[in-house]
């Protein structure tokens, strides 16, 4: 006498789910990591984008006028909140008006001016990175078995950060602007 | 951040042998050690002796397997693993540069072990989607450990992005521009005097490179202009070639075999257009780069990535795949108008900076150094034996499916 088929078929998806659920918790936890990177790499690409823009606001002020070197060093003080939509809309208004500067740009100091072309593009790289991790965080977390089992399901899913960063694309990339 | 970066590159193909992933590696290689940063190459190769000196390992040799109408290189297997290990250790990266990680290869392993920042390059150059569709769910574990993914072409990002999960950045294959761009012609050969000439260079028993297209297109050609030659250089069995041709071309074709990369430029110098009527598997087109760069005009096949290169037709003739009446037509139209060509040389001769290898490289370094954290620490190789163990499990089934089939 063996056992019941039906204890055995149970076994054995028991054992392959306990399985699969170890490798998803390792995948879950690995991409933790991923997204933690990455957003660092982003945040601390848009600190020296800010701080750029608040050394332009101090450097140029003679060639900018009051009106703009003044909105300018607003927008770079803004940029410091923290990972919340108004985060996004500060970055985008300091976004747009360091597209303004695009015009003035070869009257900057050179080092200056490729400082911050250099760093538009890495603030469009590093994006680029952290909405990717996001996106694959996302997707493991939303597959049907990995909610049924309510892997991570406590833990805040990562948002992405959305702005507009097409400074990079007039600027940054000496290549033909096909990203 | 400026200081010197240690970066590990991981060429998935035989170092000794032609390819395009290789010649990329190589010079993105040299590119950046010229720039002062440090660059180790890990690499299988056919012959271990063949590798230079310094600063590229030997990682053993790849089961070639027929795929596609070209082979694709499989290795995997605990030996591998060791030695892609011990180069990890030993190299103490910042940064981790994987080239082509998809197929089972030591871009892979190298996914699966490495721990820290890795960067993918994704040429997709011997991948059909069909294959990918099946693969990708499979080793998506391990791409997912990629910090920044870079495609060589809108075509490659594209795949990358249906079947393998995530977006990635687009920067562009690099050439050396100046070889190509100032030099002396083949001997006997130069653009503009005497017949005139059309080229061809490529794997011309390969049916994807598109030479039989040409041959039939050449009739017609002739006609319009009794004493065209059609000059062919590349590797293939030149005897099964001279059987191809009408007996009535012969006197119109000629093979110079297998050239150089000193006599390739020189041949690009020459020819008065270059012709590349590939059919399809072409993710990249260095080799219209390398034209342009030549000042050669071009008609091309309407490949996506040879559309890309050539802006749309901005810079190059485009016609339909496949189609000889038009690639024909095209031919003959420009070899008639001497003024279009001079256009299209100049323009093209210009386009081709974008790709030199010093935008290129330092566009890749930007990503290297948005990934490389400051005192995030070095790229280490996991003690983990399971990482590999759990990898070859599922790994090797779909594999031996496809090598029985």
């Amino acid at each position: 006498m063996g056992l019941p088929v039906w204890t055995i078929v149970a076994g054995v998806v028991v054992l392959l789910l306990a399985v699969w659920t170890a490798w998803t918790l390792t995948r879950l936890r690995r991409l933790e990591a991923r997204v933690d990177r990455a957003r660092t790499a982003l945040e601390t690409q848009l600190r020296r984008r800010a701080a750029l823009a608040a050394e332009v606001a101090r450097e140029a002020a003679p060639l900018l006028g009051p009106e703009r070197t003044a909105g300018l060093a607003r927008a770079a003080a803004g940029a410091r909140l923290p990972w919340t939509p108004d985060r996004e809309l500060a970055e985008n208004v300091l976004g747009r008006e360091l597209r303004a500067l695009v015009g003035e740009l070869p009257q900057l100091a050179p080092a200056l001016a490729a400082d911050l072309s250099g760093t538009a593009q890495r603030v469009g790289l590093a994006r680029r990175f952290y909405n990717d991790a996001v996106r694959d965080t996302a997707e493991l977390r939303g597959r049907r078995l990995s909610r049924l089992l309510r892997l991570h399901a406590r833990r805040p899913l990562p948002r992405y950060f959305d702005i507009d960063d097409s400074l990079g694309e007039l600027v940054g990339t000496a290549g033909p602007g096909r990203s | 951040m400026d200081r010197p970066l240690r970066i590990g590159i991981v060429c998935p193909y035989h170092w000794d042998r032609p390819g395009g992933v290789q010649y990329h590696v190589r010079d993105l290689a040299e590119t950046l050690r010229g720039l002062g940063h440090h660059v180790e190459v890990l690499t299988p190769a056919q012959h271990e002796e063949s590798l230079p000196a310094e600063h590229v390992t030997f990682a053993g040799r790849t089961v070639p397997i027929p795929y596609n109408g070209s082979m694709a290189s499989v290795q995997f297997g605990p030996i591998s693993a060791a030695r892609v290990r011990r180069w990890l250790r030993e190299g103490h990266f910042d940064v981790v540069h994987v080239h082509d990680p998809a197929p089972p290869s030591i871009g892979l392993l190298v996914l699966m072990i490495a721990k820290g920042p890795i960067v993918a390059t994704f040429h997709a150059a011997t991948v059909r989607s069909k294959w990918l569709t099946a693969w990708g769910p499979v080793i998506r574990p391990w791409l997912e450990r990629i910090s920044g993914r870079i495609a060589v072409s809108d075509f490659a990002r594209r795949l990358q992005v249906e079947h393998l999960g995530g977006d990635a950045v687009v920067i562009p294959n690099g050439v050396h521009v100046a070889p190509f761009a100032d030099g002396p012609p083949l001997p006997g050969l130069t653009r503009g005097a005497g017949m005139p000439t059309i080229g061809f260079l490529g794997r011309y028993d390969e049916p994807r490179k598109g030479l039989p297209v040409l041959l039939e297109a050449l009739p017609a050609v002739v006609r319009r202009h009794p004493d065209v030659r059609l000059l062919i250089a590349g590797r293939g069995d030149p005897e099964a070639l001279q059987a191809s041709i009408p007996p009535e071309l012969r006197p119109h074709v000629q093979l110079l075999g297998e050239l150089t990369e000193a006599d390739k430029a020189a041949f690009l110098r020459s020819v008065d257009v270059y012709c590349a009527p590939n059919l399809l598997g072409e993710s990249f087109g260095i080799i219209l780069i390398e034209a342009l760069a030549a000042g050669a005009p071009i008609v091309a096949a309407d490949l996506d990535a040879f559309a890309a290169v050539l802006e749309d037709g901005e810079v190059g003739v485009l016609v339909r795949r496949g189609d000889p009446a038009a690639l024909a037509t095209a031919l003959g139209d420009l070899l008639a108008d001497p003024d279009r060509r001079a256009d299209l040389s100049a323009r093209g001769r210009e386009a081709a900076w974008a790709y030199d290898w010093s935008v290129v490289a330092r566009r890749v370094l930007a990503v290297y150094e948005t990934v490389v954290l400051p005192g995030g620490g070095e790229v280490t190789a996991s003690d983990d034996d399971a990482d590999v163990i759990g990898a070859t499990g599922p790994g090797r089934q779909p594999l031996r499916r496809r090598v029985r089939r």
